[in-house]
């Protein structure tokens, strides 16, 4: 009997001496043992970019944009949240507009993880510049696409949870713009060729120091128009674009020589694209943060069985100069009930953009279309950074050959002539803006939207809006600036009582 | 002793011998079956016999005697003779003793001297129901506990919940413990539900602090089979069942084309010719076969119980399955007097296919639903070249979707209970007892072109999880000077668990020949692994004292420290309880009265806790993303999770509850209510983070619940005589849950599903309110002419500005009613008549709504689906129609917020669960055994206002904020069945 009762206490002894039994041993990075080495770093960095991505691979946070006068939508059955920002009475309950503020803000948390944290890495110190520029790359960008859209907004830089942040005002989120600009600008590399999956296909998918420069102009050329309107900052854009364009080589930048290039599947890396968003359907395991659902169904018209998610405006249809650009950025034949017609014979007698459509997703002879593809979305092109040049250059002192030359480049290649010379400052800035319109028409990030609210433009944009399209409900104002800003989501108004 | 016995015997001899004798006759059964060779005895007398093979017997008795019932391997039974000349006498076999001891936490007790609260669940109680699960088998059969079927999927989600929800985030899920194995890495649903003996539901503090930290959502005891000494039994239980649901009226092709039409403002659909019925091509009739072999046999020192299973369900929508095949071997054996061993095995293997994540708004339920009647199947049926999307929804073709699916799991589950008993006097024994369950999980699918058109792919995943069990009890038991009889039980155990697995996932698959079995072929390629652990190590001990079995005292008590939390301090919880009864039945002025064969009353009080989040929640783990810079390749990277909490600890329940239990009519009649009140404090709480830092959630101790209810349950015997019986046993609920606090919070958003189609949170928690409030803009009808202040006009819907500020929005979304029910209540009929046998079970939900995102979804335009399909959405307002319920959705100044009332509906039903008949071969007719046909129908009827498939269907499955949304869920079916079961 002895002996069971041995086997009992033995069972009993070594079920008691397993010490690690309330302990836990998770395999995988808390927040604060990681940071710890370059291949963390590295990590950490391309995290940001599965973040960053999904603000730009469909079209629920461009709905902010739709106020401008290229892209419209019907108000019909289920595009009233796109077209509530069409027709000027967007609410805080908007459903397509929330993708932009967790996005944007989701990156900017983990970007200042990265920015607090990479500085105590066991690591050279170009890998911790390289890795840390890209955060602060990345922050400004988020912080630029988010003070445009809404104004006065959280600041956060200390990953704290707080539910009484106030709203900082626009100046003081360009000052963060600025200074993290500044900084990627000195951290960031040439390129990254030879430095790791950064580099592919011959093309920096992160951002260089060009990439710096070049969003530091536009957000320099942003500051000197509305809503801060400080126009000692032209003569900053103009040099922070001129580092670029005199260094295109060193930054592997360039204006591609065909425009229509620039959305087919074979040039889905190219050399236009200073910074860009990159994508493709075929990665394992479906994880749609890496598709494009930007096209070809959401902007393809209904008859097409596409979505009808946007569309061209009629009045800037009409004035979009013809020629090489124009054919590539609108769809000119349509699938009306099998047959090839125009534009004025679909259901909703609209023109219909085609940036989005890759050939890998759409067939160009039949219209079939995937509801997402491999195209690229660029943030800033290399056209930007000529007619940022153009424009703040001459704003900064007055047109001059080198600013002709600027907006001349993307003329050409659009298949148009030389701008009329001689022009008055106001008068070259205007045909720079409106070059910029046609350039990037149809929801490209470089959106029109942008430049009319920093011009405030808004109103007058839309005074010659055509009757074909939705009447507007609500007439802004571009003394009073009404409707510039979206409305902040109600989610957090309802968290935070400070931004009611 | 034995001379004092000798003495009595003669005593009574003689008495006997005295009085005038009377015939009894009877017929002694064991559940169903007759048993043969049982002794039956006249108390303190000579007489005795056997009973025959049909299990009747004829005795001479004297007046007033008592009978005694024997059988080896049945527990003794005494039964007064009265002026009955018939008696019906059922035993209960030892291991289960339904009658006189209940399984208790970490051992048994007496019934007679229970203080706690606690139900128990028969195999008899669902013997001509085809139950296929454990939750089948508790649906409404015992008070408190709330069973409802949120998946009708073969082997679907089910929510189970003992008086109420405590927990915000955390689990509420109850503790299952088959045969002293607390489940830790398989699911209840995986034990073979045909071998439980019975299932012993602990509800109150008293009975549940032992389990701890565990404890605080109930606890569920189940017993498997086990042999009795005596002849082999072999039992073999089949049936086959067929399920179809009721179907949604759908718009046909014509009527679909015209409101498109009038939608678009344009022809958008010319020719809406023959269509296409979208639910009969993706639902079906399914099919469900079930085979149960059983042997059981043994002798006094050891005794077995051996079964095999087979289930194969068809699902009701087209192309999902699941099959089932279990192994039970149960062994107990004395290897002397003192010691003993026993040995439980389970395995199971289930596989199925595509039965995974359907609870979507693109999911083939919404899309049969949603998809446009006017579009073919095929563009081309020659090829079978599928017709991929449609004018509207967005989603793919639903039939497609079904029919090419290919996503399979393949589970294997193995339960291992392995025991040693040493008495080491008649008063003090030590048990030590070794649990091991554990899961093997392997899944793996195909996207064929039809799937992914871009990117053919496969993939396969494996994960195993293990929780080792060892608990070490000592128990003494010692009666002194007679009346006081005290037992006291103290246990160490520890469980740990370990979980880990890996996926490899392939993109752009070269051929589908070899379905997922060549990974390699596939151009891109990303493998991923998991792992996690957790441990609990616990010392417990329990009290129970009473003094000539009329008043009872039972004490418990548990410290329990658990991996999850990080400190010290944090990790240990210590939950106590009490309670006491008090037997008036033993009293003389109840005797007295003569009224009641049993008269108790209960009260407890105790603390128990939860701790069900899941490892590694307070370490601020990072998120894994990946990104493959527009290349086929993914990278992995990381971004920052939700934020750590050292801090956090455990969530503690405190609960009182008074009860009676009462036995009238010489105890035909029996009736137990409950009384109880809980209040859980420091809530684990995931308190929202705002969006602009980042968003998500952290885990906080915030906050207090109480649920306060009341339970009643009754087993009456209107008639029992040889040829015709009746029983009814109804069971009744109802209880009230609020949030107390939440910590200084006002309001907590729900996360919901349906993103895109739902786009705010529909359900909140609020201080005041239940947990599952619905959160909704409350929706006034259809303006009857314009509304100038907030630019509506005649024909749009119409909503309540709630907040006063000229627009409406969610702003205005107010609470609106709650997805738990008032009451809820089951009630079984069973008569039987000779060899025919009909039971009646029927099962039913008071007073709880249901937000109908499925019918919402459909019945106006959304941003994934264009165009209504149905029926009642064509109805909608014009001047000519101008009463009409439905907005014009052609409307450019209205709205159609999902995120109102509108589709909040009633989900109050009354249910037929199951009408079963059932007929009897008995051995004496057909020579070899006894044979039971039964047809019956599950389902057959229910009672509802609901306008969805089903009012017991909910998306969310298992939670409890987020409870009562039907977006896409998977229907309960209507099924018929039939069964034959033989006994040899």
């Amino acid at each position: 009997m002895k002996k069971y009762l041995a086997i009992a206490v033995i069972c009993l002894l070594a079920a008691a001496c397993s010490k690690s039994l309330l302990k836990e041993e998770p395999k995988v990075p808390t927040g604060t043992d990681f940071y710890a080495n370059a291949n963390d770093l590295s990590l950490a960095a391309t995290g940001l970019y599965a973040l960053n991505n999904v603000a730009f691979n469909q079209v629920a946070g461009f709905a902010t944009c739709y106020g401008s006068d290229d892209v419209g939508v019907a108000r019909i059955g289920n595009k009233l949240s796109f077209s509530d920002f069409d027709t000027f009475q967007p609410n805080s309950s908007n459903d397509r507009m929330t993708n932009w503020w967790t996005s944007f803000y989701a990156t900017i948390k983990s970007c200042n993880s990265m920015i607090l944290n990479y500085a105590k890495a066991t690591a050279s110190d170009d890998e911790k510049n390289r890795a840390a520029g890209q955060a602060y790359f990345l922050r400004a960008l988020s912080y630029f696409f988010l003070t445009r859209t809404w104004g006065a907004i959280p600041l956060t830089t200390d990953n704290k949870v707080d539910y009484t942040r106030p709203k900082a005002q626009p100046a003081e989120i360009y000052t963060l713009i600025v200074a993290d600009l500044q900084q990627a600008e000195t951290m960031l590399p040439d390129s990254w060729s030879g430095l790791g999956v950064q580099f592919q296909n011959g093309v920096n998918v992160a951002p260089t120091k060009g990439s710096a420069k070049a969003l530091l102009a536009n957000v320099y050329l942003t500051m000197a128009g509305w809503p801060l309107k400080q126009a000692d900052k032209y003569a900053l854009a103009a040099a922070k674009a001129k580092e670029v364009i005199d260094n295109k080589a060193l930054y592997s930048v360039d204006l591609h020589a065909n425009f229509n290039d620039l959305w087919q599947r074979e040039f889905q890396y190219n050399n236009e694209a200073v910074f860009a968003c990159y994508y493709n359907n075929n990665v394992p395991n479906t994880p749609w943060n890496q598709w494009d659902m930007m096209g070809p169904n959401s902007s393809q018209p209904g008859d097409e069985n596409g979505w009808d998610d946007w569309f061209g405006e009629i009045t800037f249809y009409n004035r979009f100069p013809a020629g090489a650009r124009k054919d590539a950025t609108y769809q000119s034949v349509y699938m009306v009930g099998g047959a090839p017609k125009d534009w004025t014979a679909t259901a909703l007698k609209h023109p219909y953009f085609q940036k989005y459509r890759d050939d890998a997703s759409y067939d160009r002879v039949t219209h079939v279309g995937n509801w997402a593809g491999d195209h690229t979305v660029y943030i800033i092109r290399y056209a930007e950074v000529l007619l940022t040049y153009a424009e703040a250059a001459a704003m900064a002192a007055a047109p001059d050959v080198s600013t002709y030359n600027a907006i001349n480049l993307v003329r050409h290649r659009a298949g148009l002539g030389d701008l009329v010379s001689g022009l008055s400052q106001s008068a070259f800035r205007d045909s720079v803006v409106a070059e910029r319109g046609w350039e990037f028409a149809g929801l490209e990030p470089a959106a029109r939207w942008f430049d009319l609210l920093r011009t405030e433009t808004v109103a007058k944009a839309n005074s010659i809006r055509s009757a074909g399209d939705e009447p507007l409900k609500n007439i802004p104002d571009d003394a009073q600036h009404t409707y510039y800003w979206a409305p902040i989501p109600i989610n957090d108004v309802q968290l935070d009582p400070n931004l009611k | 002793m034995r001379n004092l016995l000798a003495l009595l015997i003669f005593f009574s001899v003689i008495n006997g011998r005295l009085l005038a004798q009377q015939t009894v006759t009877g017929k002694v059964t064991a559940g169903d079956s007759a048993l043969s060779g049982v002794s039956v005895q006249v108390k303190g007398g000579s007489q005795a016999t056997q009973t025959n093979a049909e299990g009747n017997f004829q005795i001479n008795v004297p007046p007033n005697a008592v009978l005694l019932f024997s059988n080896v391997g049945f527990s003794l039974k005494e039964v007064p003779v009265g002026n009955q000349t018939y008696l019906r006498v059922q035993l209960s076999s030892l291991s289960q003793n339904l009658q006189d001891v209940v399984v208790v936490g970490y051992g048994t007790q007496k019934k007679t001297t229970l203080t706690g609260a606690s139900a128990t669940v028969s195999a008899a109680a669902y013997k001509d129901q085809p139950v296929v699960s454990v939750s089948g088998a508790l649906q409404g059969r015992a008070s408190g506990v709330a069973v409802s079927s949120a998946s009708g999927a073969p082997g679907g989600v089910v929510k189970v919940r003992i008086r109420g929800s405590n927990s915000i985030n955390s689990s509420n899920d109850p503790l299952f413990v088959v045969d002293g194995v607390a489940l830790g890495s398989t699911s209840f649903q995986d034990i073979n539900v045909n071998d439980i003996e019975s299932m012993e539901v602990l509800k109150d503090a008293s009975a549940t602090a032992i389990y701890g930290s565990r404890g605080a959502n109930g606890v569920i005891l189940v017993t498997t089979k086990s042999g009795k000494a005596g002849k082999m039994v072999i039992d073999v239980n089949t049936f086959l069942s067929t399920n179809k649901i009721k179907k949604y009226d759908l718009l046909g092709p014509a009527a679909y084309a015209d409101e498109a039409n009038h939608i678009a403002g344009t022809t958008v659909i010319s020719n809406p010719g023959a269509g296409t019925d979208w639910q009969s091509k993706v639902f079906r009739n399914g099919i469900t076969q079930n085979y149960q072999l059983s042997v059981a046999g043994g002798t006094d020192k050891s005794r077995y119980y051996v079964s095999g299973y087979y289930v194969n369900q068809t699902g009701i929508i087209t192309n999902t399955s699941q099959k089932k095949i279990a192994l039970r071997s149960n062994i107990d054996s004395k290897i002397s007097n003192r010691v003993s061993f026993g040995v439980n095995l389970f395995l199971t293997n289930i596989q199925s296919l595509n039965n995974g994540d359907l609870g979507s708004k693109a999911n083939p339920v919404v899309s049969s639903l949603a998809w446009a009647p006017t579009e073919p199947v095929y563009d081309d049926p020659a090829t079978g070249a599928y017709n991929r999307y449609a004018i509207s929804p967005i989603g793919p073709n639903p039939y497609m979707i079904a029919k090419e699916s290919d996503n399979e799991g393949k589970s294997t589950t193995g339960v291992l209970n392995a025991r040693v008993k040493y008495d080491i006097t008649d008063w003090l024994s030590f048990s030590t007892n070794f649990g091991l369950d554990a899961n093997f999980y392997r899944s793996a699918y195909l996207n064929n072109v039809w799937i992914n058109q871009t990117n053919i792919s496969s993939g396969q995943g494996y994960n195993d999880n293990y929780t080792l069990q060892n608990s070490n009890i000592l128990n003494f038991h010692k009666v002194f000077n007679k009346d006081h009889n005290l037992s006291v039980t103290g246990v160490y155990e520890q469980t740990s668990n370990k979980y880990s697995g890996f996926n490899a996932d392939g993109g752009g698959l070269s051929s589908t020949a070899y379905g997922y079995y060549a990974l390699q072929l596939n151009a891109t390629q990303g493998i991923r692994s998991d792992y996690s652990n957790w441990g609990l190590q616990s010392f417990l001990g329990r009290v129970t004292y009473s003094y000539k079995e009329k008043y009872l005292l039972t004490a418990t008590y548990r410290a329990d420290g658990s991996s999850k939390f990080q400190t010290t301090k944090n990790k240990w919880g210590y939950f106590p309880s009490v309670s006491a009864g008090w037997r008036l039945s033993e009293e003389k002025f109840i005797q007295d009265m003569n009224a009641f064969s049993n008269l108790k009353l209960r009260g407890s009080w105790g603390i128990t806790g939860n701790q069900a989040i899941a490892p590694y929640s307070t370490l601020g783990l990072l998120g894994g993303q990946q990104y493959s810079y527009g290349t086929g390749t993914s990278y992995q990277g990381y971004t920052l999770g939700n934020p750590p909490n050292p801090n956090l600890k455990w969530e503690t329940t405190k609960q009182w509850d008074i009860g009676l239990d009462a036995g009238l009519i010489a105890g035909r009649l029996n009736v137990t209510m409950d009384y109880f009140s809980k209040n859980t404090d420091g809530l684990l709480l995931q308190k929202t983070i705002p969006d602009y830092d980042g968003g998500g959630s952290q885990w906080v101790n915030l906050g207090s619940v109480t649920n306060k209810g009341f339970e009643f349950s009754v087993n009456f015997m209107p008639v029992s005589t040889k040829t015709f019986s009746w029983s009814s046993t109804l069971n009744f609920t109802t209880y009230k849950s609020k949030v107390v606090s939440l910590g200084g919070q006002d309001i907590i958003y729900v996360g919901y599903p349906g993103a895109g189609l739902v786009n705010t949170s529909i359900q909140v928690v609020k201080p005041g309110y239940a947990l599952g409030s619905f959160y909704l803009i409350p929706w006034e009808g259809v303006y009857s002419q314009d509304d100038p202040v907030l630019g509506f006009k005649a024909g749009d819907n119409k909503y309540r500005d709630v907040d006063g500020n000229k627009s409406i929005g969610y702003e205005d979304r107010v609470i609106s009613g709650n997805a738990m029910p008032k009451f809820t209540f089951g009630f079984s009929n069973d008569v039987s008549y000779r060899n025919f046998s009909v039971n009646i079970f029927i099962q039913g939900s008071q007073g709880n709504k249901i937000f109908n995102g499925t019918y919402a979804a459909i019945a106006a335009p959304s941003s994934d689906i264009r165009y209504p399909t149905l029926a009642e959405s064509a109805n909608y307002w014009t001047a000519k129609n101008p009463n009409s319920q439905w907005a014009d959705p052609a409307s450019k100044t209205g709205r159609s917020y999902i995120e109102s009332t509108h589709y909040l509906q009633s989900g109050s039903y009354v249910r037929f669960k199951n009408i079963s008949l059932a007929y009897t071969l008995t051995r004496k007719w057909i020579g070899f055994g006894d044979i039971r046909l039964s047809v019956s129908a599950q389902n057959a009827i229910t009672i509802t206002k609901y306008k969805g498939f089903d009012p017991e269907a909910d998306t969310m499955g298992n939670s409890d904020i987020a409870a009562g949304i039907d977006l896409g869920a998977y229907p309960n079916p209507r099924t018929f069945t039939v069964g034959l079961n033989a006994k040899f």
